[in-house]
């Protein structure tokens, strides 16, 4: 079809936003549109001549339980932490992580030629002083496949008693996931069965570390300060 | 329920204002505008939805996704070429009518079970009784004033094809079966009704253009 023919842009954008446009010329039609101007200006002037139309339905409450699962969905660590969320504080980590991602280095590992081992990724986590009695680097680094991850600080960082730190995944969007809790003095392997399945796979834009109650949060999001973060590049 | 903006009245201006800048923010990941958004906006466009989606149930799951599609895009939202509650709307009706196409794939167990009191397949006879007809609403149109003026220069017919389609989400293979017309006249009717349409909100643009 040729859909550079005015008059068929105009009577195939007006049928599509009518809604009348159906099946596999619909989904022809979408698919065209991100890559067409003319199209989606046609389809913006249907909108807005017909979509006033709708203006007279009654609104209709949905139940509770539609908002609730847009939450889970999009942030499934945090849907039920109340606090702030820091993470959306972007600056924090992107302050950070600015000077943090100079020292991120990515070891190939050259030896392993045939075949070509995935690269392991070392994170450096740097302090971000949110709390002032913690001081110095984290380093973690994962195995090529993503499948462990090993933390340990540079120097054994001082932690008061009866606090622990815990090592969460922040994803390009929505809310962190645990990762589980780390040592203050000395290496942890967390294994691939503890680690989301998309860790590296783009489902991690940093790495941070935030002080809890023993145990961990009990909240799923960070609960204490979060003093460590560190930019992830691939 | 003042605090939905479903009906643009004579405050609408500043409502969509308030709506673009909610729709900014979730643009930037704002997760409390999102929530405003949805509080001021989930009324109406369930309404939308469930006009196409009559299974409450099915419904509220499209509406989820709508949402979670508004999320993801709401940094493309473009408040200098789109209204916020058109581009919103539009999403959901986008989904609702390709919600239709995926449960229209799965078996109806509605045929099967049936209303015993119901022997019509009219699909309008399954309607609460007190859900207005989708003539209904195309004559209280009233607040898109120039809108239902050309609505009404329609033929009864052409109107009737393009409120079924576009309130109820029915293909033109749906309207003629509910009308029980030859599918081509229905094509037809729908085409020729978009196009008088254009051709008289395009008239009345300009007219206001003169005044203005």
């Amino acid at each position: 079809m040729d859909y550079a023919r005015p008059a068929l842009v105009e009577a195939l954008a007006a049928q599509y936003v009518a809604g009348t446009l159906r099946g596999p010329a619909r989904g022809r039609f979408e698919a065209l549109l991100p890559s067409h101007p003319a199209l989606q200006a046609a389809v913006r002037e249907w909108q807005l001549r017909l979509m006033p139309l709708t203006g007279v339905l009654q609104p209709q409450t949905p139940s509770a339980r539609v908002w609730q699962a847009i939450e889970r969905r999009l942030w499934p660590a945090a849907a039920a932490a109340a606090q702030p969320p820091w993470w959306s504080r972007l600056a924090v980590w992107r302050g950070v992580s600015a000077l943090a991602s100079v020292a991120v280095v990515t070891l190939a590992v050259l030896l392993a030629s045939p075949p070509p081992a995935l690269a392991p990724v070392v994170v450096v986590l740097a302090s971000t002083g949110a709390d002032a009695g913690t001081a110095g680097t984290f380093v973690a680094s994962f195995s090529g496949d993503g499948r462990a991850l090993v933390t340990r600080p540079l120097q054994p960082v001082a932690l008061q008693a009866g606090r622990v730190f815990e090592l969460w995944s922040v994803p390009p969007e929505g809310a962190p996931r645990s990762l589980g809790l780390i040592s203050a003095s000395g290496a942890t392997v967390l294994q691939r069965q503890k680690l989301p399945a998309t860790v590296l796979r783009g489902g991690t834009a940093a790495l941070a570390v935030s002080i809890e109650p023993p145990g961990g949060s009990t909240t799923g999001a960070p609960s204490g300060p979060v003093v460590f973060v560190g930019k992830l590049q691939l | 329920m003042s605090i939905h903006t479903s009906t643009p009245g004579a405050d609408w201006p500043q409502k969509s204002r308030d709506l673009a800048q909610l729709l900014a923010r979730t643009g930037l990941g704002d997760r409390a505008a999102f929530a405003a958004l949805y509080e001021r906006t989930s009324g109406h466009l369930f309404a939308v939805v469930l006009r196409i989606q009559r299974d409450r149930a099915l419904a509220e799951d499209l509406l989820q996704e709508v949402y979670v599609s508004v999320w993801k895009s709401a940094a493309g939202f473009d408040a200098a070429r789109s209204q916020p509650l058109t581009w919103l709307t539009h999403i959901a009706r986008h989904r609702a009518i390709d919600g239709l196409r995926r449960t229209a794939a799965q078996p109806s167990t509605e045929s099967l079970h049936g209303d015993s009191d119901d022997d019509s397949d009219n699909p309008l006879d399954r309607v609460a009784s007190d859900t207005p007809g989708p003539l209904d609403l195309l004559g209280r149109a009233s607040d898109a004033r120039e809108l239902s003026q050309c609505m009404d220069r329609l033929s009864p017919p052409q109107r009737q094809s393009v409120a079924l389609a576009f309130f109820d989400g029915l293909s033109h293979a749906e309207v003629a079966a509910q009308l029980q017309e030859p599918l081509g006249t229905v094509k037809s009717w729908v085409r020729r009704a978009l196009a008088t349409l254009k051709t008289c909100l395009e008239r009345s643009a300009a007219r206001d253009g003169e005044v203005a």
